[in-house]
Formats: structure tokens, sequence, C-alpha cells
């Protein structure tokens, strides 16, 4: 099997990990879809450049979280019809819909990654660190930051 | 430790295997996705850019392990990409890619189909640049200003579809992208042994007509309703078929006859194929 053929593989099996990572950045189908797709096509477009296939999982979930981010970085500047409600009345029903998942919501995108990556797909530090490309240091205290902050968020909650 | 059982259960919307697999072909097909901000820009300094790669498949082995895998008969690696170029100009923006056959052990046949799919594709390129020409013409005589043209995009590409010893089967195919795409798909099967183009009839003999037919209607019959509501009230499979039919050898040798969009059913339908039985003996 050579290198396109295990990506094509590796990627049909895990379509649907991919897709939750994806939907858990951007909370909507459509922008999910859109993005698991341009991460498959620009990966494999750029398969020749993986020089060392044992990296290739790495190195594919590093290509989604990117495009994941950048697309939130382009949406910022976009507030979309959706989400007006959302932030405009915050406080009136705030526990029905604050959860552990709008606290996750919520975090800078670099801490979000790592909680999503280590919780969710149950990941070692050192593959995090891998795929953010950051040392295994930075990863870490990203984690304890994330946690911090998101205990402080859910503190919060359960004294309103 | 966080509870994730509310992120296993974030659905999976039913499209995604159908969005990963087109992303996939998508991917592999290696096309360079246009913008057309940058082409008009380029239009309008009139750049001329031409780039052309001659490649010879013994020369480089990094290009030679991408041709091949095109599907191979044992070592041989048959048909290579011989050309692939690029050039753009004001009025349109050509991407041609094609392919050659080699190692057949028959130089002169060789230079015979060589010659045979230039002609081809030179017609195709040709007839797209005379039709850019022609749009370019129209958007400058009705008061278009030559700047603000939109160049036409021309794609000439190429599959294998088969190939053996004995014959090799490709398709060439032809696109135009502008106010509205233009598509044309042409389709060789040529005897190796002979040089000949192989035609259905050469396959299944005088009744090919009524064999390819009967088959084709076989076929349907295995179809939904729903699947049979996009076929024309009134079709006539034999009237599709003639020595001209498209088709081609799929992986496993086996003819597939390909009815062209609109032919039998609405265009929604696209083009429609169908593996023709018995499996032919191919020649």
């Amino acid at each position: 099997m050579d290198t396109v053929q295990e990506l094509v593989a590796l990627i049909q099996t895990n379509q649907e990990r991919f897709y939750r990572i994806a939907y858990t950045y951007v909370k909507n189908r459509e922008d999910a879809l859109d993005l698991v797709h341009d991460a498959v096509v620009k990966a494999l477009q750029s398969c020749p450049a993986l020089k060392n296939p044992a990296y290739m999982r790495t190195w594919f979930y590093r290509i989604l979280i990117n495009e994941s981010l950048s697309f939130l970085r382009k949406r910022k500047n976009v507030l979309s019809w959706e989400e007006i409600p959302a932030q405009a009345a915050p406080d009136a029903r705030q526990e029905e819909y604050i959860d552990l998942y709008a606290a996750i919501d919520k975090l800078p995108a670099d801490l979000k990654t790592v909680v999503i990556l280590r919780f969710f797909e149950d990941m070692k530090l050192e593959a995090i660190a891998d795929i953010t490309s950051a040392n295994l240091n930075t990863t870490k205290s990203r984690l304890y930051r994330a946690l911090k902050l998101l205990k402080l968020d859910m503190e919060v909650l359960d004294h309103d | 430790m966080i509870d994730r059982t509310n992120y296993d259960k974030i659905a999976i919307p039913e499209n995604l295997d159908a969005v990963v697999g087109q992303a996939i072909d998508e991917g592999l097909s290696k096309r360079r996705r246009r913008t057309w901000g940058v082409w008009k820009k380029a239009g309008s300094i009139a750049a001329v850019l031409v780039l052309c790669t001659v490649s010879a498949l013994n020369l480089s082995p990094a290009f030679a392990s991408a041709a091949c895998r095109l599907p191979v008969v044992g070592e041989l690696c048959q048909v290579l990409l011989f050309r692939e170029y690029h050039t753009e100009d004001e009025i349109k923006y050509v991407d041609v890619k094609i392919p050659r056959i080699a190692h057949t052990e028959q130089p002169d046949l060789e230079s015979l189909v060589n010659q045979e799919i230039q002609r081809v594709v030179q017609d195709c390129i040709q007839e797209s640049e005379a039709r850019a020409k022609d749009y370019y013409d129209a958007f400058v005589s009705t008061g278009g200003d030559p700047a603000e043209f939109i160049p036409l995009g021309i794609t000439i590409d190429y599959e294998i579809k088969y190939v053996s010893p004995e014959c090799v089967s490709f398709v060439v195919f032809q696109r135009e992208t502008r106010f509205s795409a233009y598509n044309c798909d042409l389709y060789y099967n040529l005897d190796l042994n002979s040089g000949e183009v192989i035609t259905l009839k050469d396959l299944f003999g005088k009744d090919y007509r009524q064999i390819v037919a009967n088959s084709i209607q076989d076929s349907i019959e295995t179809w939904s309703e729903e699947e049979r509501s996009i076929l024309w009230e009134d079709l006539s499979i034999p009237d599709l078929i003639s020595e001209d039919t498209d088709f081609y050898f799929n992986q496993d040798g086996q003819a597939v006859v390909v009815i062209g969009k609109y032919q039998a059913a609405y265009g929604a339908a696209g083009s429609l194929e169908f593996v023709i039985q018995p499996p032919a003996p191919v020649k």
C-alpha cells in the first residue's frame, strides 16, 4: 500500500472523528462538512510532502485543526444571524444552555484544541504537541490553563 | 475527567460519506481550483506565460512513480503522461495533459497511436481556442472593455481506463468554463496489435446493437422505480447504439457503454454507464 492509499484509508475509517472535531470548532453542520472536505483535499494534494508515513495521523489532524482555526479567524469578522440572539441575551436562561460544552467553546482556540484532543480524542500529550506544533511543556501548560478556566467557569455557574 | 457523551453524540450527517468521497476524488485529481480574481488581473496586463514540460519517464524517477500509479500490466508502464503544459493570455487559460503510450515493443504502432492521440488533443484545443476567440470578439464588438474580459478556462485531461498488452482504453476530457460549462469526453479504445480503433461491432459481432441494447435493458430492469423515472419515457435503447457509441474497458476488461447526458435521461442524471454482459473477450 503506498502512502496515498494509506491516507485514503485513514480518512475513510476516521471520517466521523474528523467531522466531530471540526464540528466542535464551528458548531454548524455545513461548515464542519466544508472543513472536512477542504482538509481532505489539502491532505491528498500535499501527500507527497509527507516524508514519514508514520506521522500520517498526526499530520492529518494538524491540517484539519489548522483549517478549523483559520476558518474561525476569518469568521470572527462576520457575525451570522444565528449567533446574534445567543449573544444578545446571554443571561436570560443561562443555566439551561451553558454547560461544559459551552464553556469549552468559550476557551481561546489554542486551549480548546488541547482539550478536544486530550479528552474527546483520547490523545497523549506528546501527540497533541506534535499536532499543534508546540513543545510538550507548552502543551501541558495550555491544558492546565484550560482546565483552570473551565473550572472557574463551572464554579461561576454553580454559584449562579 | 471530562464527560464525553455529548461529544460522541454529535450527529454525523448522512452525506458525510459522500462529501469525504468527493473530497478524496478532488484531492487525488490534484486539480488546482481557479480563482477568477487573479485571472482578471492576469488578463488585464495581457500576460502571456507559456510553460511547457516535456517529461521523459526514464529520466525522472519521481515522475515515473507518479505515472505508474495508472493501471499497468506486469512490469510495463505503457501509458505515460507525455506532456503537461499551461498557457494563458488575455482570452484563455489552458491546461493540457497529453497521454502517450510507450514500451509496447512495437515502435511503429506506438508512434501511430501517439500521433493519433496528439491529433485528437490538438483538435480539441483548437476547437476550444476558436470558441474562446469567438467569445472575446463578441464581447469586444458589443462594447465590452477588453481589460474586463474573463478568460475562458480550457482543460484537457485524460484518464486511462484499461491497459493490456492487446489494447488500451482511455478517455480525453475536454472542459471549458465560462458562462456555461462545455464538456466533451472522447473515448478511445485501440487495438495494440493492429493499431485500429475497436468498435462495439468488433466486440459483439454484427448483432452488436441488439446485444448491447439487451444488456442495457437488463441493467435498467434491476433499477428501482425511482431510478427508472429519470429516463425519457419514449426511450428506445437500440437507437442509441451505433458504431460511434462511446464505450471504454473497465479494469476487468469489460466493455462499458457510456450514454451521454440528455441522450437517455434528464440532464440531472448526467451520463449513464452500463457494463455490457456477457463480458466481451478483449481482442
